[in-house]
């Protein structure tokens, strides 16, 4: 394996550019010691050291003793903070987005909860050492659901690894469900149709979404019911995915931006025993008491996005997680996006000014995105026992001008290298152009 | 011709002869009067006759003959042989007129009875698309020589129903396309067209909508107003060269004729009114603007929006025709929609407009808009009535105005002796709703409504007008006429001092360091002072910013925010449109931008063409109209494209598909634009060598177009250029160079990294997107240390936002050159002040903290390259157009402006119908 990446990197002359160690040539076994660390489990430890062993954290504290032979990375000066977490992306599963033949997440048909991000992601994706650069440790990445259907399974993936199986951590968090919205379309540019023309035309159409939507759900209880008591059935794969929400295994990723979609959804959800992680969410602080009342999760859309009517406050989306948070929702910040995801801290420090407070804002880019989807227990702080994604910075991670100078992913430091740095390298090289004669 | 004469004749004969029998006593020949030899002699007695707004006669007689009023006053005589109809507990009014109507106008020159613009096959009018239109030598949608006249339909059913309520005269026009045609002022009787029109042309209007089947040039609302304006001035031409010719036809090449330019000479030669669109206060702006640079005379029509702008018709002394189908909220719509603040004024305040005019003393007529029952309009202007406007106003909005307007005022309007007998009579006041009209008199025919028709109609169709009196039905309306709901005031600026002192702030002047608690001095919207040591007069207006940060105004190059239009991509090339025909002053990401320290933006056209339209520079002058948002003195500017957006497949096909051809299509554009620039000058030379008495000289054609690329050769209008790959960077370098001109900007300029050297050789400047990459092949290699690596080879360089979101937070944005790239605190902050000034070229004016700048700050709450730094004020031209604690402190009030604007809506009684919105959307069906 080693072999084989000092072979490829030197098929193609890239030598590694940045960051700590030599990223090809680590096992998963490293230290690091001097740093302030951010364990977001306590309060910060000063001079401490992480110590990593086999890919996990082993250890973390003042008094660690760094066997010898194990790589450290020395931290005095600089901050260390858990794996930034983007709750919500499409790495993997889009290149360049106007073109379509790089986009794999977003297939035919509206039923499709069967499928998985998973299959689709380009471990060789340029997006992921991006992302990374900036201190993105891990994403859910997820596919698109079509109106009022069922998009397929999120699969949270650590962002480093020559292959989607050394960089899984979890193939399904959750299936990714477009709530039917209520809402009367307008006309396009070119006089298309976009919705339904009047309310009532709406209304028929939600309504028959949700029945289709009831129906799929009883299909799947019956079907697993079923299989259960061990009759022949034929198998059916969407059944058999829509069962691990029924069984409660899973939770829909519920996509809902407006006030009365996401009551109506959690209405549903609540009806027919199935777990709930509101996605994106923009009117979710308008409904944010009853979110807090039913426990029901938030990954939270971007905050630097216009308000969602031409009345609403400029500050409406900076100031909606401050708002989220006083209520008692529990949320993680997702950019929703995949040549995006390094912008995740400052969607974060964004909402801090305007009510959120900074260690909340930092929860939600690490603990939070963990916790909400079932893998607390491996992610989200630097406690021993937990896969070690960390950041050394600079500084505060939700302050622009921080720089980061480590990432380490599963206890590989695997350096800020990116399309972005090596063509600035290359390009700052270029010598000045001589004039013609 | 003959025929038409017989009949007069005989209808003269006819008429005498019954008249006679009238005359005996007899009652026969009533049943039926508007048959030919009806009688046209009569005597309305003992009636309340309202001569003209303001003059009335309590109880006089009316004496009609031969289609004219032939005499009113208390003690006419009742002449002989003349039909006597009692007139007590009866009012006589003029005739009402529908002042902009399709009566008589056959349905294929109408627009389609919900009035949406159709696009591509499938609905009514799209299966006859017209031929694609190239540009305005093709004349698209142009029917300036249709009149109307010519095209009456004396049978049209609503001509009678019209009738029947008291209108006795229309101004009809087609409606269909750019210029549908020539207005005629007709009378609503008649059996043959020529009966029926009373002068022609009166009008020509114009709409800035293309309408059904019309497709290509011009596709946008400013590629509209483009269009209106270049056929005027063709017009002109058209004029000044056929009377040159004319007059000394030898030895000079014979103009083209062109049958669309006749009747606009026609009009500018007569100055004949030309009606132009102007529904909300910023479109009433444009048509003024386009009747000032075109030299029109215009009457404006629409006008629901006049709250916001009467005082400016008043004051021009414009004309203008009401629409009074007053807006409403459309019919099944969702009861939990957001219905948007501006839309429920709006619909509030529609119904004072009248009342608003009639204080600002302008001259108004009204018109019926897409209404087609005539009680609703009639019901329309009660309401107008029950809400300010006074009934002689009232009266006069329907008679002798648009008589004045449309210049017949000499024969209708009034019922002065002399004047054409068009008449109503009514039981009760016209503008009470329980009147009732029992005589229409048209051209001194009588017409006796009846009732019983209207009602059954009325009640067919759900409106339920039959049921006069109804006591529900005057409770309703009792509450639909109550006051608008006071608007909260949310813009324009919050301060109005002479002079403020900024106060202990930290000072990043940009230009000349910074400034620890330092103070600004403010003087006539200038920076009068900066420093440590700064006093003020006492009467100076105090900022304490203790502990904040002042930085110059964020200037943003590229946005397309505050505008109704963006793209003009019908054509290659559409240099002849302009961002500043279009400015949307009441665009909310105004507001926003300042909310997030932008004062300045550069307003482009879109990238849909390889040279695109012109730009407007504007200040974030929150709640000023389109004029005075514009930045005074900014270098005018112009948008190219390069690269994929240009060269996109397009329906019908239109080169370029290729960056070859993008640069071929610039290239060529410039060619043209040479000879556009040589012809001139000859024509300059010549005339300035023409010798007394020598026949002048017909000028060159004026071309918007080639205009402003002239402006580009000359070095007087700045080149902003879209563009992503460095090679087509470079070759539009090379190509300016070659025609001798500079390209001010690259625009996104994504690979500008990889040919710093040759844009800072050039001069140009480049303003880039701070990390956006990846959305599409040409920005896939485009990196976040872009603006750092450019700005180290001595490129200008700006950060622009090119999104009304982006823009909220530039100096974020300006901070990731520091992280990518490692530029200074200084020179991220130039990113989004002084660089983008530079570019513009208004660097004297605006960018940083200097003494005899303009006051464009903002203050924030810390450092400004912090996430975590919050503008807290906002300062433009020394005024403070942003402060958080205001905007927070509004929020409340506008809350409960909206809430009462909801209720007033919902307890009004009215029935929703799906009509015109306050964006102009039309209506989905009549009612």
């Amino acid at each position: 394996m080693r072999a084989i990446g000092w072979i490829i990197t030197a098929a193609f002359g890239l030598l590694p550019l940045a960051g700590g160690l030599d990223a090809q040539q680590q096992g998963r076994d490293l230290a690091i010691r001097g740093g302030r660390i951010h364990t977001l489990a306590g309060p910060a430890i000063e001079n401490g050291t992480v110590l990593i062993r086999n890919g996990r954290i082993a250890e973390v504290g003042t008094n660690v003793t760094v066997p010898a032979g194990i790589p450290v990375i020395d931290a005095t000066g600089l901050e260390v903070y858990p794996g930034l977490f983007d709750a919500m992306t499409r790495l993997g599963l889009t290149e360049i987005g106007q073109v379509d033949v790089t986009n794999d997440f977003n297939e035919l048909g509206e039923f499709n909860p069967h499928l998985s991000a998973a299959t689709a992601i380009h471990p060789a994706s340029e997006h992921i050492p991006v992302a990374r650069a900036n201190g993105i440790t891990h994403a859910v990445s997820a596919p698109q659901a079509r109106p009022a259907g069922i998009g397929g399974q999120a699969t949270v993936i650590n962002l480093d690894g020559w292959t989607i199986e050394e960089m899984m951590v979890e193939p399904s968090v959750g299936i990714v469900l477009n709530w039917p919205s209520l809402r009367t379309g307008g006309f396009g540019f070119f006089g298309q149709q976009q919705g339904a023309r009047t309310f009532r035309e709406a209304r028929e159409r939600y309504e028959r979404n949700v029945r289709r939507l009831e129906e799929w759900l009883e299909e799947a209880r019956r079907y697993d019911a079923a299989v259960q008591a061990g009759q022949a059935v034929p198998r059916d794969l969407k059944l058999e995915a829509l069962a691990k929400v029924t069984r409660r295994e899973l939770p829909f990723l519920v996509g809902a931006d407006e006030e009365r979609d996401i009551r109506n959804a959690v209405e549903f959800m609540e009806k027919h025993n199935v777990r709930m992680i509101l996605v994106g969410g923009r009117e979710a602080w308008k409904v944010r008491e009853l979110l807090a009342e039913k426990q029901i999760p938030v990954i939270a859309g971007p905050t630097q996005t216009l308000p969602t009517g031409q009345d609403e406050g400029y500050d409406e989306m900076y100031a909606a997680p401050g708002l989220l948070y006083q209520a008692g929702v529990k949320f993680a910040f997702g950019t929703f996006n995949s040549s995006d995801s390094r912008t995740l801290p400052y969607e974060a420090g964004s909402a801090v000014s305007f009510g959120l407070p900074r260690e909340q804002a930092l929860r939600a880019i690490t603990v939070n995105g963990a916790e909400i989807l079932g893998l607390g227990d491996r992610l989200g702080t630097i406690e021993p026992g937990k896969i070690a994604n960390l950041i050394v910075t600079d500084g505060d991670p939700l302050e622009i001008r921080t720089q980061v100078k480590h990432v380490i992913i599963a206890g590989r430091d695997v350096g800020t290298d990116n399309r972005h740095l090596e063509l600035y390298l290359k390009y700052r090289a270029r010598p000045k152009p001589q004039p013609k004669r | 011709m003959r025929y038409s004469k017989m009949n007069l004749r005989l209808r003269r004969l006819g008429g005498g002869l019954v008249a006679l029998l009238a005359a005996m006593g007899s009652q026969a020949a009533a049943q039926d009067p508007h048959t030919p030899g009806a009688p046209r002699h009569f005597a309305i007695r003992d009636a309340r006759i309202v001569i003209a707004p303001g003059r009335v006669v309590e109880r006089g007689t009316i004496v009609l003959r031969d289609g004219l009023v032939a005499a009113v006053g208390p003690n006419v005589a009742i002449p002989q042989g003349a039909w006597v109809i009692d007139g007590s507990g009866l009012t006589v009014y003029p005739g009402l007129v529908d002042a902009l109507s399709t009566l008589g106008i056959p349905q294929a020159l109408r627009l389609p009875q919900d009035g949406r613009p159709q696009f591509g096959p499938g609905g009514p009018g799209g299966g006859q698309q017209g031929p694609y239109s190239w540009g305005p030598e093709d004349r698209p949608a142009t029917f300036t020589w249709l009149n109307a006249a010519d095209t009456l339909d004396p049978a049209d059913e609503r001509i009678r129903r019209w009738r029947e309520a008291g209108f006795t005269s229309a101004v009809v026009v087609a409606e269909r396309g750019f210029f549908p045609g020539q207005a005629a002022w007709v009378n609503l009787a008649g059996e043959r067209r020529n009966d029926m029109v009373v002068q022609t042309p009166v009008a020509l209007r114009v709409n800035l909508q293309g309408g059904p089947g019309h497709r290509g040039y011009p596709n946008s609302l400013m590629g509209a107003i483009a269009y209106v304006k270049q056929l005027f001035f063709d017009a002109r031409h058209y004029d000044q060269a056929w009377s040159i010719y004319q007059s000394s036809p030898a030895g000079l090449q014979r103009p083209e004729y062109d049958r669309t330019l006749e009747p606009l000479r026609d009009a500018l030669r007569n100055r004949r009114p030309v009606l132009l669109p102007g529904n909300l206060a910023k479109e009433v702006h444009r048509a003024l603007a386009i009747a000032d640079e075109t030299g029109a005379t215009p009457v404006i029509y629409g006008l629901q929006e006049a709250y916001r702008v009467a005082p400016v018709v008043a004051r021009r002394n414009v004309p203008v025709l009401v629409n009074v189908d007053w807006p409403a909220p459309e019919r099944d719509a969702d009861p939990e929609a957001d219905v948007p603040l501006s839309t429920l004024r709006f619909r509030d305040r529609a119904p004072t407009a009248p009342a608003e005019l009639e204080k600002a003393g302008a001259r108004f007529a009204f018109y019926s808009g897409r209404i087609d029952q005539p009680q609703t309009m009639l019901d329309n202007v009660r309401k107008a009535v029950a809400l300010g406007l006074s009934k002689d106003a009232a009266l006069r909005a329907l008679t002798l105005a648009p008589a004045e307007i449309f210049g017949v005022a000499d024969r209708l309007g009034t019922l002065e002796p002399g004047k054409i007998a068009n008449l109503v009579v009514t039981e009760g006041d016209l503008f009470e709703r329980n009147s009732r009209v029992r005589y229409v008199f048209v051209d001194g025919e009588k017409f006796e409504p009846a009732p019983q028709v209207a009602e059954g109609e009325g009640s067919q169709r759900g409106q339920g007008r039959g049921a006069r009196g109804a006591a529900a039905d005057t409770a309703q309306q009792a509450q639909a006429v109550a006051p608008p709901v006071p608007i909260t005031v949310d813009r324009g600026p919050i301060t109005s001092s002479r002079v403020t002192l900024i106060r202990n702030a930290t000072i990043m002047t940009v230009a000349n360091g910074t400034i620890q608690n330092g103070s600004i001095l403010i003087r006539d919207g200038k920076i009068a002072a900066v420093g440590q040591n700064v006093t003020a007069p006492a009467d100076a207006t105090v900022i304490d910013a203790t502990g904040k940060y002042v930085i110059p105004g964020i200037i943003d190059a590229h946005s397309h925010i505050a505008t109704d239009a963006v793209n003009e991509g019908s054509v290659n090339v559409s240099a002849m449109v302009g961002i500043r025909d279009v400015l949307d002053p009441d665009d909310i990401s105004i507001y926003r931008a300042a909310a997030g320290g932008v004062t300045t933006a550069n307003i482009l056209h879109g990238s849909a063409n390889p040279i695109g339209g012109k730009n407007a520079v504007i200040k974030m002058r929150w709640g000023a109209d389109a004029q005075g948002l514009l930045f005074d003195g900014a270098p005018p500017g112009i948008k190219f494209a390069l690269g994929e957006n240009p060269k996109r497949d397009r329906d019908p096909d239109r080169y370029p598909a290729t960056r070859m051809g993008v640069m071929d299509v610039i290239r060529q554009a410039f060619i043209e634009a040479r000879e556009y620039q040589r012809r001139w000058r000859e024509y300059e030379e010549q005339n300035r060598q023409r010798r007394r008495g020598q026949p002048p000289l017909i000028p060159p054609r004026r071309d918007l177009k080639l205009e402003a690329l002239v402006e580009v050769l000359e070095g007087k209008r700045l080149v902003h250029a879209h563009s992503y790959r460095a090679d087509e960077i470079l070759q539009l370098i090379r190509l300016a160079e070659e025609f001798g001109f500079k390209i001010a900007t690259f625009q996104h300029v994504l690979e500008g990294y990889k040919v710093a050297d040759e844009i800072a050789a050039h001069g140009a400047g480049a303003s880039t997107f701070s990390d956006w990459w990846a959305y599409k092949v040409e920005a896939y290699d485009a990196i976040p240390y872009n603006a750092a690596l450019m700005t180290e080879r001595g490129v200008v360089v700006s950060i622009n936002s090119d999104s009304g979101e982006e823009m909220r937070h530039l100096n974020q944005e300006a901070a990731k050159a520091i992280k990518w790239g490692g530029l200074s605190e200084t020179e991220a902050l130039k990113l989004v002040t002084l660089n983008p000034a530079k570019q513009l070229g208004i660097d004297d004016r605006v960018g940083s903290i200097e003494v005899g700048k303009d006051a464009d700050l903002v203050i924030y709450s810390g450092h400004p390259l912090s996430v975590y730094a919050v503008v807290e004020k906002t300062l433009i031209d020394g005024q403070v157009y942003f402060d958080r604690q205001v905007d927070l402190e509004r929020r409340k009030a506008l809350e409960e402006e909206k809430k009462a604007l909801l209720e007033k809506e919902r307890s009004s009684g009215e029935r929703p119908r799906v009509t015109t919105d306050i964006a102009g959307n039309p209506r989905e069906e009549l009612r």
